[in-house]
């Protein structure tokens, strides 16, 4: 097996990572069920993409004008699906996703099923400069360690920023509505704005994790941003377990090494039977680990035995 | 009525065909306590969720100092002093119990976004006061050993009790109990009452609370009000109460006069 193959597989996990922290501060940390991360991650990329292709911006300012509107689509969905109970809100965000990516799909200014194309060059620009530096270590030809680089650089600064944010009274708060928000509304906390920042935050790393998903596949179309990106961050989530940032770190990379890893098995299959296998086996491994460890690998056993 | 600290004026709410509370009339002196009694279903903690804003009333007014209260979000009406417990217990489950205390510390530095970093240094010193405050109010209640342990790993006497604790943590003008004496160990239950009264005297904090315990209801309430089916039927000083054919009639089973 190739290096690069690897690193490709790197680069996917860290983007999945930051993905996956926004689920974590949603699903595992305010008891908000999210299913529409992908419909922010969208969002964030098609923004940068637009940007860059149409009125000409550089890519560097694109990124936080798309955060910026990602956040503005978490607050205006969570404005009246937040105050549903749990799972209405966790259907809602599935058909915001949705609505996002058949508009995306079909209307004109986002180019339709045809995609985006050509809103790397700065990018590319940064990757020449580092494998030049890299060619002292004679990595000159591994094309996506850049990526690589930069993607877990970004994903362990953010990890450490929302892990050190979590042990605030604010992360304290976050807790409690998790845990009853009528008691949390009823000690004087205003429980949906609390939900609106989560959300919020949460579509800003979804937005992150899509820059460099959009990067990485240099472009950018519809079908990438299905629920099914999103049902794959919970997997890796609950791989990793809930209300544990470095479980998020821990479940990316070990989904990812299952995914991709599966692919050598050798059974003489074809490539849908093959396909298929991978996510079987992974769900395997899902099921096993939660007759095992259902807390997940890093989840906190003692708390979850508390709460339930 | 001037030193009315808590006024609930023909206050009705329905549940589909049920009539929970009907034109319920009261108010509540400050510095009082008072215990709202009756048989079950007579709509108390329906009465309390009006009050604390979990439901809105269908009609009628509820004021908390003068100021109109119904129609208000639970935590707004949280921060103007009114603080209640659940008949059913509400313990952050997943938060240890020091947690649970120091989360009801009111105007708590550092639980917004906005100027969280900036005002790291005077939240570690507020912390600190609140976290001080937490273990003396722990103590009263006999918690203090369960500090660090998960409130979802009490007995429900304690979680009773914690949440007796983490309510006077809010620094309340009026404390709204639902059955504060329900499943909780005797003595503990005593202490909790007596520290109440100590509570109202030295701070005037207003106690309204729901209690079967007639005994306790005789001897620590300064005024009874009774309701049964949704209405307020009798409401005086405890003799009085007890003496009310109204009320002797619907604890037996009646239809009320």
């Amino acid at each position: 097996m190739s290096l690069d193959f690897w690193i490709g597989v790197g680069v996917m996990a860290g983007i999945y990572g930051i993905f996956t922290l926004g689920l974590q501060l949603n699903a595992g940390f305010t008891g908000i069920l999210n299913f529409g991360q992908a419909g922010f991650m969208a969002i964030g990329a098609y923004t940068v993409g637009l940007l860059v292709t149409g009125p000409g911006w550089s890519l560097w300012a694109a990124l936080p004008a798309g955060v910026l509107l990602a956040v503005i689509a978490g607050v205006l969905v969570g404005l009246p699906s937040l105050r549903l109970r749990s799972d209405y809100f966790a259907i809602a965000t599935i058909a915001f996703a949705e609505i996002v990516r058949y508009t995306l799909q079909n209307a004109e200014f986002s180019g339709g099923n045809q995609g985006l194309l050509g809103f790397d060059e700065e990018w590319r620009a940064v990757v020449g400069w580092m494998l030049a530096r890299l060619a002292y270590f004679k990595l000159e030809n591994r094309t996506q360690l850049p990526l690589l680089i930069v993607v877990w650089c970004v994903f362990i600064v953010l990890l450490t920023g929302l892990a050190a944010l979590q042990k605030t009274p604010w992360g304290r708060v976050l807790k409690a509505i998790r845990e009853d928000e009528d008691a949390a509304a009823s000690l004087g906390k205003n429980v949906l704005s609390y939900k609106l920042q989560s959300l919020g935050i949460a579509a800003a790393l979804a937005a992150i994790a899509g820059f460099f998903l959009a990067l990485n596949v240099t472009y950018l179309y519809p079908t990438v941003f299905d629920p099914t990106f999103t049902f794959l961050g919970y997997a890796a989530l609950v791989l990793g377990g809930l209300a544990s940032y470095w479980g998020v770190a821990l479940g990316s990379v070990l989904f990812w090494a299952l995914i991709e890893g599966t692919r050598f098995i050798e059974l003489g299959l074809n490539g849908g039977q093959q396909a298929a296998l991978r996510f079987i086996i992974v769900g395997l491994f899902l099921i096993g680990l939660s007759m095992l460890r259902p807390q997940g690998l890093l989840g906190n056993r003692a708390e979850m035995v508390a709460r339930s | 009525m001037s030193d009315a600290i808590l006024s609930v004026e023909g206050v009705s709410k329905t549940f589909g065909g049920l009539r929970a509370v009907e034109l319920a009339r009261f108010t509540v002196n400050a510095g009082s306590i008072t215990a709202l009694i009756g048989p079950n279903g007579a709509g108390k903690t329906t009465l309390f969720d009006l009050i604390s804003g979990l439901t809105k009333p269908d009609q009628g007014a509820i004021r908390l100092q003068g100021r109109r209260i119904d129609g208000l979000q639970p935590h707004t009406i949280a921060q103007l002093g009114l603080a209640r417990t659940f008949q059913l217990t509400r313990v952050f489950a997943g938060l240890d119990v020091l947690d649970n205390m120091l989360l009801a510390n009111p105007k708590q530095p550092r639980e917004h976004l906005i100027g969280l970093l900036a005002r790291a240094r005077e939240g570690h010193d507020a912390e600190r006061t609140a976290r001080a405050r937490a273990l003396e109010l722990l103590q009263v209640f006999g918690l203090e050993d369960k500090a660090h342990d998960y409130a979802g790993n009490l007995s429900g006497g304690q979680r009773k009790l914690l949440e007796a604790a983490r309510i006077l943590m809010t620094e309340p003008k009026i404390v709204l109990l639902d059955e504060p004496m329900a499943g909780v160990n005797p003595t503990l239950g005593h202490r909790l009452l007596n520290h109440i009264e100590t509570l109202r005297r030295e701070r005037g904090i207003t106690f309204l609370f729901v209690e079967h315990d007639m005994d306790v209801v005789m001897r620590r309430a300064d005024r009874v009000i009774v309701m049964a089916q949704g209405s307020v039927i009798a409401d005086g000083t405890p003799d009085a109460v007890r003496a009310d054919p109204r009320v002797i009639d619907a604890y037996l089973g009646g239809t009320g006069a």
